[in-house]
């Protein structure tokens, strides 16, 4: 006799497809509204990222940068306390840009950094459907001396993942930033388990193809999208030789493409290493068409400790 | 007049008050009192509608349970022998290549169907692990000290689950080996006791029923029904032993056990309860079903924020595949 009428292989399968899994079942069910008692558990989840990205070029008509490098941190802490309708996101992050300019950097600010809270909320339509709304409201400029009112914004993200199976997930979603060059953007992918052990990644910003040569390690190549705008200060312009750059939204756009190693320490914490090269960046001072195209790229390293408890 | 009024109140508890709490409740408030959906709607559920929802949180990360009902439309006798009869081989979405049961006293010439295992990528997956003793293997480093290179690698299974089932038989969970080949010491019974206990309202509703199956230490005073499976988790295969256990309850109900207390690979241990409620639904003799599934698993362990919300929801889709199959398969 079995009474158990059940298959371990989707629950299990969940547990190791990372972050977005499950069935194709009819969905004829009710999902009860249940109000149970939660033990209380500290959840949190953090991040910390360095990079360092080697010389490169970048170029506006006759003006040119060159052989500058950038050193990339990011830190971010967010309470993941659950709730009723899903998994509240509460924190903090910090984010910076400290470039190298040998030559001055022409109109190009050296750093550009943000300090942000992160208030955003992970829930469910169905089994199927999730859902996350996530916004960093924060100062978004060069420097610490500089953020006030006028460097205030507030970036959100609105995406959403339909679980079609275990092996097969689409993921889709919308990023706003009203202060960017282009304000609305669409995005998203597909996760894609296709053979044991392979899994094609393929969800922006981070689109990868994943092996995972044990339950611990994890190896990859793809790339890593980032974007986001700073503001320069209202002096900015007056000792760059443009006033209109003054107070001036810049949307910084860089793409590195590599490969790397995820290690899973422990079942909280994990630590990645990755290199490869950045084929892609871009200043863009949009309102006063002011823009510096890339022109050559440079190798890059980045390392980063992730926990989540 | 003091000793005469108590005297009444006294007679009138024992008369009329006391007959009223000893007599169960009514299956829809017994359900309410014990599971996590509160107040069920009889009706709508007989149009056979099936209720899903994630268990009562527990404190232990590498576990997970969901809780799910529905009503069968026929008597619980019926439903237990449609239970009796189901053949998970038989369905494919269960991904189980093999299932046997076991004798009273099982030994490794029971396990003879490992002769001849299915060639799937699956069952080689686990051909190969076990050929090099892949930490991931969930082994006592005595039983993984037995594995000698060169030995035909489901004869040294069918020894190993013939053990095991033999300890199961003599002495339930509680004699179960660890699993700690791989550094790890983890033990099979210490896993049902943790996933009972935190299940507070659902250990006080089946306490005296799992008391007495082998699930929770000793032998126990209930027979069990024994299995062994080969089945597939994650890609892999997946060897495991399982026993069943029945009791009836009061009104012609009853209350069942499934646990699976050794597994080669993919999860620690999994429990899976069962209430069962005779009801009457238009004049028709049918069944209410309480199903609670509860699993202990490394892999949840490091699932976080999202990640385990999104595999709770894997896990209730799964039941929900399973419960649909159940309900159909007793339905008839």
């Amino acid at each position: 006799m079995n009474y158990r009428f059940l298959a371990l292989v989707t629950l299990i399968s969940c547990a190791c497809a990372a972050p977005l899994f499950a069935g194709s079942g009819k969905d004829f069910s009710t999902t009860s509204e249940a109000v149970v008692e939660e033990p209380y558990q500290f959840s949190a989840e953090f991040t910390i990222e360095q990079a360092y990205i080697g010389g490169a070029e970048v170029q506006r008509g006759a003006r040119k940068v060159d052989d500058f490098d950038e050193y990339y941190s990011n830190v971010s802490f967010i309470y993941t306390p659950r709730i009723k309708f899903g998994i509240l996101r509460l924190g903090a992050g910090w984010e910076r840009y400290s470039f190298g300019f040998p030559n001055g950097g022409q109109q190009l600010p050296n750093t550009l950094q943000a300090v942000t809270s992160i208030v955003g909320l992970d829930t469910k339509y169905s089994d199927s459907l999730l859902f996350r709304l996530e916004a960093q409201p924060g100062f978004y400029g060069t420097s610490f001396d500089h953020f006030d009112g006028d460097t205030f914004n507030v970036p959100f993200v609105l995406g959403g993942t339909y679980i079609y199976t275990p092996e097969l997930q689409f993921v889709f979603g919308v990023g706003v930033n009203v202060q960017s060059r282009y304000p609305v953007l669409p995005g998203g992918g597909v996760r894609w388990k296709f053979a044991p052990n392979w899994v094609l990644n393929a969800v922006l910003p981070t689109p990868r193809l994943e092996y995972q040569v044990n339950r611990n390690l994890t190896v990859f190549a793809g790339a890593d999208i980032k974007a986001n705008t700073f503001r320069t200060d209202d002096q900015f312009g007056n000792s760059h030789g443009d006033t209109g750059l003054n107070s001036a939204w810049l949307t910084y756009e860089e793409v590195r493409a590599g490969v790397g190693a995820e290690l899973k320490i422990n079942s909280s914490f994990s630590l990645s290493v990755e290199g490869g090269y950045v084929p892609y960046r871009q200043f863009d001072f949009h309102r006063t068409e002011v823009r510096y195209h890339h022109e050559s790229g440079a190798p890059y390293g980045a390392i980063m400790l992730h926990g989540a408890f | 007049m003091s000793t005469k009024l108590t005297l009444f109140f006294r007679t009138f508890f024992l008369v009329l008050v006391l007959p009223a709490i000893v007599q169960a409740a009514d299956p829809v408030t017994e359900l309410a009192e014990f599971s996590v959906f509160g107040k069920i709607d009889l009706a709508e559920l007989a149009k056979g509608g099936i209720k899903t929802a994630t268990g009562a949180p527990m404190s232990t990360a590498r576990y997970l349970s969901t809780q799910s009902c529905f009503v069968v439309p026929q008597p619980p006798a019926k439903v237990l022998a449609a239970m009796k009869r189901f053949d998970p081989t038989a369905q494919r979405e269960l991904n189980v290549y093999l299932h046997s049961e076991l004798p009273g006293a099982p030994s490794a010439s029971n396990f003879s169907k490992l002769n001849n295992p299915p060639g799937n990528s699956s069952v080689k997956a686990l051909s190969a692990a076990t050929t090099k003793m892949s930490p991931e293997l969930q082994l006592s480093q005595a039983e993984a000290q037995k594995f000698s290179p060169g030995q035909p690698v489901f004869a040294f299974w069918s020894e190993l689950l013939g053990k095991r089932a033999a300890a199961f038989a003599a002495g339930g969970v509680a004699s179960q080996p660890p699993y700690d080949h791989s550094g790890k010491a983890l033990r099979p019974a210490a896993e049902f006791a943790g996933l009972v206990r935190q299940q507070g309202k659902v250990s006080r509703q089946f306490g005296g029923f799992l008391g007495a199956t082998g699930l929770l230490g000793g032998k126990g005073s209930l027979s069990p029904e024994l299995y062994w499976e080969l089945l597939e988790v994650e890609d892999e295969g997946v060897l495991t032993l399982g026993a069943s256990y029945q009791r009836a309850t009061a009104g012609g109900g009853a209350q069942l056990a499934d646990g699976l207390y050794y597994a080669s690979g993919g999860y620690n241990v999994a429990l899976t309860l069962y209430q069962l409620w005779p009801v009457a639904i238009d004049g028709r003799p049918s069944t209410l079903v309480w199903r609670g599934d509860f699993i202990s698993a490394d892999s949840l362990g490091d699932l976080h924020g999202i990640e385990r919300l999104a595999s709770e929801s894997a896990m209730r889709k799964d039941i929900l595949k399973a419960v649909t199959i159940f309900q159909r398969n007793s339905s008839q």
